[in-house]
This record gives C-alpha cells, sequence and structure tokens, in this order.
C-alpha cells in the first residue's frame, strides 16, 4: 500500500494513499468539525463546516472528501479556516429553533458543541426564520422535528445505504427543503434507532427517551449486548444521584459503541429496546418458599449455600452424583462456565447438565441471530452440548435439579412445566428475573444480569468479548461466578 | 380509481425507457409525457409510474416536488407564466401581472373557478429581448402589452 | 458577415430546414471529418482554435473533451446543456430555432472527436416549443443518415435524444443536469470526480453549451486560425451577445469575441432606452457582478471581463435604466437565487433567503443600519464555500450591487 508525506497544522505524517485530509487530521488527534460526513458512508460535501486550508491553493477544499496527495499542507486553524467555520455555523443557526431548553439533544448536539467551540458571535438574525412541522411521526419510536433539521442526509442515506429500506427522502427545494416519508409510510425496520444516534442535532428523536433527562446527567458504561449471539458493543446510559432521588439507580438508554469487528456504528432495536429487562422484574432478595424444611427469617447467602452444598453432597458422597441435574444458559460468562464446568463436571462428577435458552426468533440477515443469548459459541467452545432435557425423563430421574435462568419454562407448556417440576424433590432457581413459574422452585437465588457482571462472551463470529460489570446487581443479586465461586469451599472442593 | 393512459402514450412510455440506459433514468419524461395527457400526476400515476420503472414512489414524490413544472394538481386549461425577471420587470412585468389579477380575479399561483386559466409568476423565459414576455401554456409571447393581454384572453375564449 | 456559413444566426426565415442548411454548405465538415479525419484531428483544431464553453464558466471546449480518458471501454456521452436558465440570455433559444442543424452538426464533430454515441440535448422545459421543432430537425438529419447508424455511410452511429427539464434553473449546472437525465432531482454532484471521467451513468461525459456545439462545425469548416482571427487570440470567433433591459433595440448580436461592450450597447442595441440615462450593466447574464457606467469601456472577452473584476459569462447583457430603483434589481437578484437554490449546501439555501428577506425589509422601508453591511458579508460567506458554483453565482452581482450602489440603497434606510 503505497504512501504519502502530508504535513498538517506544521505536523509531518505518513499516511496510506487515498486517506482524506478528514482521516489523516484524526490520526493526530485533530478532529474537523461536521456534520454531513460519517464514517459510515462516502463523503457527502453538502454541510461545508469541514472547510480547510491547503497551501498553494487559493479557495478552502473540503476535510471530508479531498484526498491527500503527497507533499500537501493542511492547515485547519488559520483565519481563513476560521472564519468559514463560523460563517457556516452562522448560517446553520440562522434558520435553526431556539429549542435548547426543550430538546432531548441538548448535551450531545452538534449545533450546541460546534457554537461553544467555533462560533461565540453575537447572532444578527433579524428575519422571521422558516416554519416547519416540527412533530412528525416517522415511525412507531420516532419523531422528526423539521425546524431543527440541518439537512446532513445522513438519516436518508442510512435507510437507503445500511437498511436499504429507503423511508427517508429530502422534499422541496432550497430553504423549504426537509426530510420527508410517503404519505402513511412508517419507519419500521430493526435499526430504526440508529437514526437518532446518527442524527447530529435534536430532528430526530427517540419516543422513548424524550424529555426524560439530560445527557449530562448520564454515566456511560460500556459491555455486550446480550440479546443474540452477534455480541454488539453498547454503551449502557444510566444514572444514580441527582436528580434521581434516594439511591434509585435508572437506565434511561442503550446506545451503540462502535466496534469495526462486530457491529460497525450500529445496533439493532431488538438489542437497543431491551434495556428495560435490566431493571424491570428483578429478584432483589433470596426467596425459601414455605412448605419446605428451611426457611430462616431472611436468609442470607452464606447460610442458603450451606444447605444447597449439603443436599448435593448428600447426593454425590452416596454415590447418587446421577440424581443431580443442573440446566444452565448461554448467558453465562465463559468465566462463568468454566467455573460450572470444573464444579459440576469435573469435581462433582454431575452428568446431567442441559441448556435452556431463550427460543430463537428470526435472523434479520444483518446483525440480529436467530440465536437470542450471547453465549452460545462459549458453551460450545468449553465442549457443552446445549442440550434441552426432557420434561419425564428429567421428573424421573431428578432428586435435585438446580436451574440457571427463567428460560426453561419457555420451552415447555404450562402443565407439563409444573408435573415436571412437582415430581422433583428439590429444586433451586438462580434467576436474575421473577417470573410466574418461580413459585414451584423451593430456594430461588437473585442473579446479576450481564450488565452487572465481569466476564467475556464469545460471539457468532468465533470472536470473545470482555466486558466489566456497569454497575452492582440490586439487593443481595449476584452474578452466577461469585455464587459458584462461594458454592465451592461448601461442598469442600477447590474451584481453582 | 385505477390509472389509464391512452394506448399511443403507453407506446411512447415503452420508447422512453427502451432507449434509457437505465429504467430510472425515464422517469422525468414518462412524469411529463403523463401530464400532458392528464394536465397532472395524480397519486395513482405515482403509483403506475413506481411499478413501471422499478422506481419508489418515495423518490417520484421527491422529483415532483423539486420541479416547478411538475404539477400534482390540476392547473387551467391555459397556464399563463408571467415572466417576473429583471428584463421584464424592467419593461413593466408588475403591471401586468395586476393586470391579469384583475382580469382573471385570480392570485399568482391560483386557477379561475371555471377551470380555465392558471396565473403563474415564474422566473426568467429566456425571452428577455421581448420583455415584458409571457407563455400560455408551450407558446411565447412578448413584448406584452395591456391590450395584447386583453386580445389573447379574448382569443383563449 | 456574408458568409451565410460562418455566421450562427443566418438571416433567411427558412433557415431552420435541413434542405436550406444543406444548401449553404451544411454538414459538409462533419462528412469530411467523418470520411477523411481522425478524431484527434478533429480535437485538435478544436483545441488550437481556442473555442471557450459559451454557457457562463468559459472553459476550453478541447479541453475539456481531452479530459475524457480514451482507454475506457465504458460508453461515453455527450450532453448539450441547452437549460438556458440565466436571466438574460436568450441566444441558445435562438440557435436551436434558426439553426437546429449547426447545432446538430457541431454534436456529429463533437461526438466523432471523443468517441460518443449517444448526446442528449438537455433543454428547459418551458422551451416546449422549441424542443418539438428540434426533434422534427433530428427526424430530418436522421432521414438523410447525419443521425443514427451508419452516419454518412461510415461506421459511425449516434444517437441523438433530447431531453426536457422541468422548470429548475440549477439543472443548467453540468452536474446537476446529468442528474436530472438520471431521473433525479438537479442536485450538483461532489467534484472531484469531475464528468469526463465519471460523468451521466457514472461513464466519461462531456458537457458544453448549446452555442459552444454550434461553433464547433465553424471551426472545422474554416480552421482553427480563421476561427480565431474573428475573435481573439485566446479566445477565438464570435459570440452571440444578446441585450435586454433599458435599451432601445434589445436583440441578439453576433460580433467579435472583445468587441467593447459600450459599443455593443449603444451601437448595435440602440442606446439607452427612451428618457433614460444607464445607471448600471450586468455584462454576463445575472450571475455576474454589475457595472456602473463609467466601466462600460470592457472589451467583451473573458479575461478583459476578469480583470474590470465582472465575467463575460452568458454574454447577455442586462441594461439597467436610472427610472429602475436598484433596491428592485437587488431584490429580484436575491429572490431568484433564494427560489432556484437546490437547498443542498448550507451556504446557498441558508444565504440566499436571509439575503432575500433582508432586502426586502430594505425595499419595504425596514432596512435598519447594518443590514447593507450584513447583505455584503453574507454574499462573502457563500462565495467559494458552495458546493457548485451557483453560491458565487449568487454572490457576484449581490456584492456588486451593495457596493457600487451603496449611497442609493443607505438612502431607503431609516437612521
Amino acid at each position: 500500500m503505497a504512501e504519502v508525506n502530508i504535513q498538517i497544522d506544521g505536523r509531518a505524517l505518513r499516511v496510506a494513499s487515498g486517506t482524506t485530509i478528514l482521516k489523516a487530521a484524526e490520526r493526530i488527534g485533530i478532529v474537523i468539525p461536521r456534520f454531513c460526513y460519517h464514517p459510515a458512508f462516502e463523503p457527502e460535501g453538502s454541510c461545508r463546516m469541514c472547510l480547510v486550508e491547503i497551501e498553494g491553493l487559493p479557495k478552502l477544499d473540503l476535510a471530508c472528501s479531498t484526498v491527500v496527495r503527497e507533499g500537501m499542507k493542511v492547515w485547519t486553524s488559520t483565519p481563513q479556516v476560521l472564519q468559514a467555520r463560523q460563517d457556516v455555523l452562522e448560517f446553520f443557526l440562522a434558520d435553526h429553533p431556539l429549542d435548547c431548553p426543550i430538546c432531548d439533544k441538548a448535551g450531545e448536539c452538534y449545533l450546541q458543541d460546534y457554537y461553544d467551540r467555533h462560533g461565540r458571535y453575537g447572532s444578527v438574525f433579524l428575519e422571521a426564520k422558516e416554519k416547519k412541522s416540527k412533530l412528525v411521526r416517522i415511525g412507531p419510536r420516532l419523531l422528526l422535528d423539521r425546524e431543527r433539521c440541518v439537512l446532513c442526509n445522513r438519516c436518508v442515506r442510512f435507510l437507503q445505504l445500511v437498511t436499504k429500506t429507503g423511508e427517508l427522502g429530502i422534499f422541496e427545494r432550497g430553504v423549504r427543503s426537509e426530510v420527508g416519508i410517503d404519505a402513511g409510510a412508517e419507519i419500521r425496520n430493526n435499526y430504526s434507532g440508529n437514526l437518532v444516534d446518527i442524527c447530529p442535532v435534536g430532528a430526530i428523536t427517540d419516543r422513548d427517551f424524550r424529555f426524560k433527562t439530560r445527557v449530562w446527567f448520564m454515566e456511560n458504561s460500556r459491555t455486550v449486548c446480550p440479546r443474540c449471539s452477534r455480541g454488539c458493543a453498547i454503551v449502557i446510559q444510566w444514572s444514580s444521584g441527582y436528580p434521581l432521588r434516594g439511591d434509585r439507580r435508572k437506565v434511561y438508554r442503550l446506545i451503540p459503541a462502535e466496534n469495526p469487528d462486530v457491529n460497525g456504528w450500529w445496533i439493532c432495536d431488538y438489542g437497543r429496546y431491551d434495556y428495560p429487562d435490566i431493571e424491570e422484574n428483578r429478584r432483589t432478595r433470596i426467596t425459601v418458599n414455605p412448605g419446605s424444611d428451611d426457611a430462616p427469617p431472611r436468609p442470607s447467602w452464606g447460610s442458603v449455600l450451606k444447605g444447597m452444598a449439603g443436599e448435593i453432597r448428600a447426593l454425590t458422597e452416596a454415590g447418587r452424583e446421577e440424581r443431580i441435574s443442573v440446566v444452565l444458559n448461554s448467558f453465562l460468562t465463559n468465566e462463568e462456565l468454566a467455573l460450572a464446568q470444573k464444579l459440576l463436571s469435573g469435581a462433582l462428577r454431575v452428568r446431567s447438565l442441559f441448556f435452556a435458552d431463550p427460543l430463537p426468533g428470526q435472523a434479520d440477515g444483518y446483525l440480529l441471530t436467530a440465536e437470542r443469548a450471547p453465549n452460545g459459541q462459549g458453551a460450545a467452545a468449553l465442549g457443552f452440548k446445549r442440550e434441552l432435557p426432557d420434561a419425564g425423563r428429567l421428573a424421573a430421574s431428578t432428586d435435585l435439579l438446580i436451574v440457571f435462568g427463567p428460560y426453561l419454562a419457555e420451552h415447555f407448556s404450562p402443565e407439563a412445566y409444573a408435573s415436571c417440576l412437582n415430581r422433583v424433590r428439590r429444586k433451586y432457581l438462580v434467576s436474575a428475573h421473577k417470573t410466574g413459574q418461580d413459585a414451584a422452585f423451593d430456594v430461588i437465588l437473585p442473579a446479576a444480569v450481564p450488565a452487572e457482571k465481569k466476564g467475556s462472551y464469545t460471539n457468532v463470529q468465533g470472536l470473545t468479548q470482555s466486558f466489566e460489570p456497569a454497575f452492582p446487581a440490586p439487593g443481595d443479586g449476584l452474578p452466577e461466578a461469585e455464587i459458584l465461586a462461594r458454592l465451592a469451599p461448601e461442598l469442600e472442593v477447590k474451584p481453582e | 380509481m385505477s390509472f389509464v393512459l391512452s394506448a399511443g402514450a403507453e407506446k411512447r412510455v415503452d420508447e422512453i425507457i427502451s432507449r434509457s440506459p437505465k429504467r430510472e433514468a425515464a422517469l422525468l419524461p414518462v412524469l411529463q409525457l403523463i401530464q400532458r395527457e392528464q394536465g397532472f400526476i395524480s397519486p395513482e400515476a405515482v403509483a403506475w409510474t413506481a411499478a413501471k420503472l422499478g422506481v419508489p414512489p418515495l423518490r417520484i414524490g421527491e422529483v415532483l416536488s423539486f420541479y416547478t413544472m411538475l404539477r400534482r394538481k390540476p392547473a387551467g386549461r391555459y397556464v399563463i407564466q408571467v415572466c417576473r425577471n429583471i428584463s421584464c420587470v424592467m419593461a413593466g412585468a408588475a403591471d401586468l401581472v395586476a393586470h391579469l389579477e384583475t382580469r382573471l380575479a385570480v392570485k399568482p399561483g391560483e386557477t379561475t373557478p371555471d377551470g380555465k386559466f392558471t396565473l403563474l409568476e415564474v422566473e426568467c423565459l429566456g425571452n428577455c429581448d421581448h420583455a415584458p414576455c409571457l407563455m400560455v401554456n408551450d407558446d411565447d409571447y412578448g413584448p406584452v402589452t395591456r391590450d395584447r393581454v386583453d386580445a389573447l384572453l379574448k382569443e383563449l375564449e | 458577415m456574408t458568409d451565410a456559413t460562418a455566421v450562427l444566426l443566418p438571416a433567411d426565415g427558412s433557415s431552420f430546414r435541413l434542405a436550406s442548411y444543406v444548401g449553404r454548405g451544411g454538414y459538409a465538415a462533419a462528412r469530411t471529418a467523418l470520411l477523411s479525419r481522425t478524431p484527434q484531428q478533429v480535437m485538435d483544431e478544436v483545441k488550437k482554435a481556442n473555442l471557450r464553453g459559451r454557457g457562463g464558466a468559459g472553459f476550453p471546449a478541447g479541453s475539456k473533451w481531452s479530459f475524457v480518458p480514451q482507454q475506457d471501454e465504458r460508453p461515453r456521452y455527450l450532453c448539450v446543456n441547452a437549460d438556458e436558465g440565466e436571466p438574460g440570455t436568450f441566444k441558445d433559444r435562438a440557435i436551436l430555432t434558426r439553426n437546429p442543424h449547426l447545432l446538430l452538426e457541431g454534436v456529429i464533430l463533437t461526438s466523432y472527436a471523443v468517441g460518443i454515441h449517444k448526446a442528449y440535448i438537455y433543454i428547459r422545459g418551458e422551451y416546449e416549443a422549441i424542443a418539438r421543432r428540434l426533434e422534427a430537425s433530428i427526424e430530418e438529419a436522421r432521414r438523410e443518415k447525419f443521425l443514427g447508424t451508419g452516419i454518412f455511410g461510415t461506421g459511425f452511429d449516434l444517437e441523438v435524444i433530447v431531453y426536457r427539464g422541468a422548470g429548475s434553473y440549477i439543472c443548467g449546472e453540468e452536474t446537476a443536469l446529468l442528474e436530472s437525465i438520471e431521473g433525479k432531482k438537479g442536485w450538483p454532484r461532489l467534484r472531484p470526480p469531475f464528468p469526463a471521467v465519471v460523468g451521466l451513468f457514472r461513464a466519461p461525459t462531456v458537457i458544453n453549451n448549446v452555442e459552444t456545439i454550434a461553433n464547433v462545425p465553424l471551426v472545422v469548416r474554416q480552421g482553427a486560425e480563421v476561427y480565431i482571427a474573428r475573435g481573439l487570440p485566446r479566445d477565438g470567433g464570435t459570440r452571440l451577445f444578446g441585450v435586454s433591459g433599458a435599451v432601445r433595440r434589445p436583440g441578439l448580436y453576433e460580433l467579435p469575441v472583445g468587441t467593447p461592450l459600450r459599443r455593443i450597447i449603444d451601437e448595435w442595441a440602440g442606446g439607452p432606452a427612451e428618457g433614460q440615462t444607464i445607471k448600471a450593466v450586468c455584462p454576463g447574464g445575472l450571475s455576474a457582478p454589475f457595472l456602473t457606467p463609467d466601466e462600460l469601456d470592457v472589451a467583451m472577452d473573458y479575461e478583459s471581463l476578469a480583470l474590470a473584476k465582472s465575467m463575460l459569462g452568458s454574454a447577455g447583457i442586462i441594461v439597467v435604466g436610472d427610472r429602475t430603483p436598484m433596491v428592485d434589481v437587488l431584490g429580484i437578484v436575491a429572490r431568484f437565487y433564494a427560489h432556484e437554490s437546490c437547498g443542498q449546501c448550507t451556504p446557498c439555501r441558508i444565504g440566499t433567503t436571509w439575503i432575500r428577506k433582508i432586502v426586502e425589509r430594505i425595499a419595504c422601508g425596514c432596512g435598519k443600519p447594518g443590514d447593507l453591511a450584513l447583505v455584503g458579508r453574507l454574499a462573502e460567506g457563500m462565495k467559494g464555500r458552495t458546493l457548485c458554483p451557483m453560491g458565487d453565482a449568487a454572490a457576484f452581482p449581490v456584492l456588486s450591487i451593495v457596493g457600487k450602489f451603496e449611497k442609493e440603497l443607505g438612502d431607503l434606510i431609516p437612521r
């Protein structure tokens, strides 16, 4: 690959031939302002915000589309460039509504950020601004405000080039240009949420997020989406403390993180809008159901795991480990699965290891896979067969059942499931969520959701990705790794 | 309401498509042909054209909204376009428009209730040495005086 | 100009017919070229003649043609720009109406020189009657085997299609024209790549104005030297100067490149209209900077006008009489560009309408101190910053009017 030597702002660098000025500048930490440019698309060249000076040329040129040449000297902050930036920004803002106080995008808006950095002029716009529709429903989740739109064309291009569904276009001409959709049409594809992310201003907003909070109140925690086996990089945006009261913690939304190896710049709506799963219907307390032998007033992890270990050892030490059945799932991290394997198959010689994952769905031909759990590949790589148990045989062969996750019930009719569980003497459930079928279990241990775990998943491509917890599990909840690690000493086996 | 073109027009459409390197490039000529025959481009025409050319209806909508000569609503039998650009204004175009407004009792952009005349103010028609000029459908007139306007309106009875 | 073969606009009324054109020696140059000259020879002759584009930009035609990569398997296209939307311009209409076969012969020669077999004549929708006449002329030529397959009995094929515009000035910009032919909105394209390499349907394309192509047979017939001698060394031939506005004899005058502007106005167009004096002149279509009465001794060629800080453009000479308030002129300029802006890029989309709104305020007595300076600053803000040349086109006349008529405009602003 041929390389060229150039200078940007007096700094020398070598880049591959064919690189644009904008990308070359990014290499050395110079971020040139832009609206219409997005790395996912070919340069558009319409916003005119990225104009820079090339030594020897009288007119300014676009950084986004101009390819560097040997010996080129680029200047990104000369008075001419700064004036051009300010002028272009002034044009943008001249016809932009003063919506900041009510606009969701405040705090992550290109216009605000650029005005702060490159504007700071006094407005001299005295005319009437163009009036346009401010609340156009373009999809079940999306609202378009045409006055705020800066006509960067990103949304149109995304739907043409990424989803190839082409729902949006730009109508009219001149200052009356506006983003529009066919009468009665809607954006209903599985990637609609990305439009809100790529819109540089508050023109396209998410009804789900609208008016809920200000972005500067939110923390950003990067992790891996667990909703399918793609393992897209996501950022959980959440807050605790002000303006929330008490020790409330709230997850507001998920946005994509850039991952060139997996999801590029996008995530699907299926994963994006499932963030309520992190907080809704959570188990926060150890539950010991009435009618069983040991029912302490408020069970502690120590006491419950001691009891559980006792029951397990009663069977293993009598050589009856075949009466223990464990149902795992593919939401367990590689580390958790390895630990479970060492403990159960290895140390305890439990043979009846099953997997229960959510029912598969329809792959969407892009990111969303049919498999709706994150670590099927990881489990397979560790040698797990990942089979569902047969309800009848499970009931007949099991004295002690440990089920991880709420997914087993999805695979049987309520009657079959209930009748199976009724015939098992002792049943433990380790689950992050409450479901209707939980009452059948004797002891229910609260677990963490993937967002609260540390570990790694191996995705459908075979790529192993590590992640850190965004926050701890609520109440008494623990990651399964921790539960297993605490169980191990009670079993008098080393977890290694 | 289904969309029907005359046999001749359908044949013309096929001819236009056949000599287009790309089907979608036939969009403008086909829309213009439909407008010549039906006076405007209806939603049914859009759907028909979309299917015929393999062009999304959205794109047709964009094109219709961009070009001033393409109409989504019927116009009068006679479309009067009066130039309001520089040489014509200097020659008295404003007076001409005012006169037509009075005679036709419509404002620019409107069609007379009897569906006969549509009055439009347009940009330069490329007839500047005959200012002030106007067009009635495809015909050029200029220089136009008030009297000439009156005579013209009479001719178009 | 008695040599009937040497003019763009012959005098007789039947000149548009093929028989009349052939009778005047028409199609002979094309026949000779296809039968006994190479394409390169034709291109070289046009280059030598310094035939500059007559649409507005003035780019040398021969050079433009030579940018088309010859070692390329893709089909090539010629687009003749007959959109003629520049206010003050009405010359292409005359060529198309009075001498269409000259244009067609030019299309043949150009296509032969560059290796093109399909030519589009993009004509503005308002010229419908002319378009039909042109199609009839093409049919005439086809019957004589001057167009179609095997022209003049050679193996050279050429199809000519008349493509109508639909009411958009910006479609006269060459890449917007391409987009329009492709069935889309007239949104100009980002360059590079340039149309000669990536043009119509992404194939190499030559785009030239009607008058430019119409000059090609004159170049080939007379030879480059004779052609140049009729104009200036670096800017050969004659041009159709269109004069309109406050003059006694508005019309088209075919004169050598380099004829002084004042001569054209006074001698050919009869001087200012009855009872008026000249207040301002726009020499090259509305997109050119306006000149004041003491600036009219400039020669009408690209270099001279550029030195005079204006431009030859489309050679559409608009004469403003003293009876016309400059605020009205400015208002028309502002409104025109705001109306025609395609809206794709920020400075033009916002700037043209902002300027229009300020000028409207000034015109109705609500101007504020600083308004004129602001209009000038906004026009400067568009200049050189837009995706296509329309930003400059919108800026130049505004800047010249605001700069040269400050007093007259300023008097309208209450203190």
